[in-house]
């Protein structure tokens, strides 16, 4: 059995949305009382975050962009490029965080201080575009990751696996041309569900055709259609590639609980999902993988559906 | 909505005397499928279309040789000669509704549209349609699409609507569904937001049902006896 890193830092709480906003900080302290109540952050090794220097933020979005996140913070405005996206001064703070305990989980596990990490930060990266905040996101965590892998450590391929119930048209969009990254997504069908991207025929451009990969899942179909698109989608495209390292965004808003969707996906289901991905994870880079926290918004589900994918982590 | 919001005016237009090969050569580089037809002042004449340059064409059963003589002579001819002349049109004060309307019952691809004196304005072609359909779902932005089931009396959906204002959310569309069962109607707004729990639970505390939207499509479909 492995060692599973885990980030946290009580600075992601800073990060704070309008009353009422399901991406709230509750959601990491939940996180955080499930897992001490199942006794499991014990096991865990803890990861300190730090910021993330901005030539990393660079790798992936415009510099424009960057600063006129920051100046949104720095003046209190109460959002940023659209009102889903509700921010506070300390926000950008927070979201450069967030990268930062990405990538210290990167180095723990490319220095083979742990097999592999969960990272629980926020705010969530997945629809964060190049240029634009959308759906919660102003820093694609992921992206940021998978460059940093590339460039700090040389690795050629990264593989991202998206099961965050809604489409990550951000990593999609970051990586749509670029061979050296395939992404997958398995999301509420985008007819149905935020953003409204994610359709079968998107996959890819000029040399990244073939790098995309979407499963759009119609609402109301579950657990079996899950298991369904996995296996004919994720991973014969996954084998195919041949990642020499993976990164996961994690959400679990596509649990039945969670008012944010309508895929009702059940607990169990969630273990389908971790089994695939961990199965595919064992076989290709022995058990080394990031896993970062996306979104999740009932606060009774969330803790549980995390505690069940870090034990299949350690489990690694 | 007008059709002059929805029209192409970036026309390319030919008259009586051009040859079919310069018509071939047009519609080929600006992947036309319709080219309208002017008189010198700029007045429609008519229009011609791919089909009209197909059938044109020599046959393709012929052998290479006399396919190429034959076309080489083909299109030394003139749009003049196989152009509709007088083509069903639309004012440019004709409705989005209209043109669906008489693109579905007169069967055509295209519709010039021309003003009172006759002066060609633009045209509006099946594939505006669709972009204009794309544009009125609101479906480029990005969205949530709720299916509400309402009771059928008035005032339903200005209360859903009210709910998204409170919650500072626009709204891309809303289509309604008709002959549904008889007293309920299911109300599909598509929301630009990311963020709808809090509209889905003021709907719920509202009384309303929120429908899996593939049951009400599959209810819809129809039954296999
Ligand atoms: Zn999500």
């Amino acid at each position: 059995m492995g060692t599973t890193g885990f980030v946290f830092d009580e600075r992601y709480l800073q990060h704070q949305t309008f009353n009422g906003h399901p991406e709230c900080a509750e959601r990491l302290t939940a996180i955080m009382d499930g897992l001490a109540g199942a006794g499991l952050l014990d096991d865990l090794v803890q990861i300190a975050a730090e910021p993330a220097n901005q030539r990393w933020i660079e790798t992936v979005h415009n510099i424009h962009y960057i600063m006129k996140f920051e100046e949104a913070c720095m003046w209190g405005l109460p959002d940023f490029e659209h009102q889903d996206n509700s921010i506070c001064r300390d926000s950008y703070n927070t979201a450069l965080l967030a990268v930062g305990g990405v990538l210290k989980a990167i180095d723990a596990v490319m220095k083979d201080e742990v097999k592999n990490a969960f990272c629980a930060v926020r705010p969530p990266g997945h629809h964060a575009e190049a240029n634009q905040a959308m759906g919660f996101c102003y820093f694609n965590n992921v992206a940021i990751g998978a460059r940093y892998l590339q460039q700090q450590y040389s690795v050629e391929k990264v593989c991202i696996i998206d099961f965050d119930v809604h489409h990550g048209n951000g990593t999609q969009h970051i990586f749509d041309t670029d061979n050296s990254v395939f992404y997958y997504s398995i999301h509420e069908h985008p007819s149905f569900a935020y953003p409204g991207t994610g359709r079968e025929f998107e996959t890819g451009f000029s040399t990244g055709e073939g790098y995309t990969k979407n499963s759009p899942i119609l609402p109301g179909r579950g657990d079996d259609e899950y298991r369904e698109r996995l296996l004919t989608d994720l991973v014969p495209t996954f084998k195919e590639f041949g990642p020499d390292a993976v990164l996961l965004s994690a959400g679990f808003d596509a649990h039945e609980n969670d008012l944010m969707s309508g895929t009702n996906l059940s607990t169990e289901g969630y273990e389908i999902i971790n089994d695939t991905i961990f199965d595919l994870v064992s076989s290709s880079t022995g058990g080394r993988v990031v896993s970062v926290l996306e979104g999740g918004y009932d606060l009774q589900i969330l803790p549980l559906l995390v505690a069940n994918h870090i034990r299949k982590m350690m489990a690694l | 909505m007008f059709v002059t919001e929805m029209m192409k005016t970036d026309l390319v237009a030919i008259t009586p005397e051009t040859s079919l090969a310069e018509a071939k050569e047009l519609m080929e580089k600006g992947n036309f499928r319709h080219l309208p037809v002017v008189d010198a002042d700029g007045k429609l004449v008519g229009i011609v279309t791919d089909r009209d340059m197909r059938d044109a064409h020599p046959s393709s059963l012929l052998d290479e040789e006399s396919y190429q003589k034959t076309l080489d002579k083909v299109l030394k001819h003139t749009i003049g000669e196989i152009m509709t002349a007088e083509p069903i049109t639309v004012a440019p004060y004709y409705t989005l509704q209209d043109t669906l309307l008489i693109i579905g019952k007169k069967k055509v691809g295209a519709l010039p549209v021309v003003d009172e004196e006759g002066y060609l304005k633009g045209i509006m072609s099946t594939r505006d349609l669709l972009r204009a359909f794309v544009n009125i779902m609101g479906i480029e932005e990005p969205g949530t699409l709720l299916c509400i089931l309402v009771d059928e009396q008035p005032g339903q959906l200005k209360k859903i609507v009210d709910i998204a204002a409170e919650e500072n959310v626009s709204l891309g569309s809303v289509l309604v569904a008709r002959d549904w069962d008889k007293e309920k109607r299911a109300i599909f707004p598509y929301l630009l937001t990311n963020n709808v729990i809090s509209i889905k639970k003021k709907l719920l505390a509202l009384g309303y049902e929120l429908l899996d939207p593939m049951q009400w499509y599959l209810d819809q479909s129809p039954k296999k006896e």
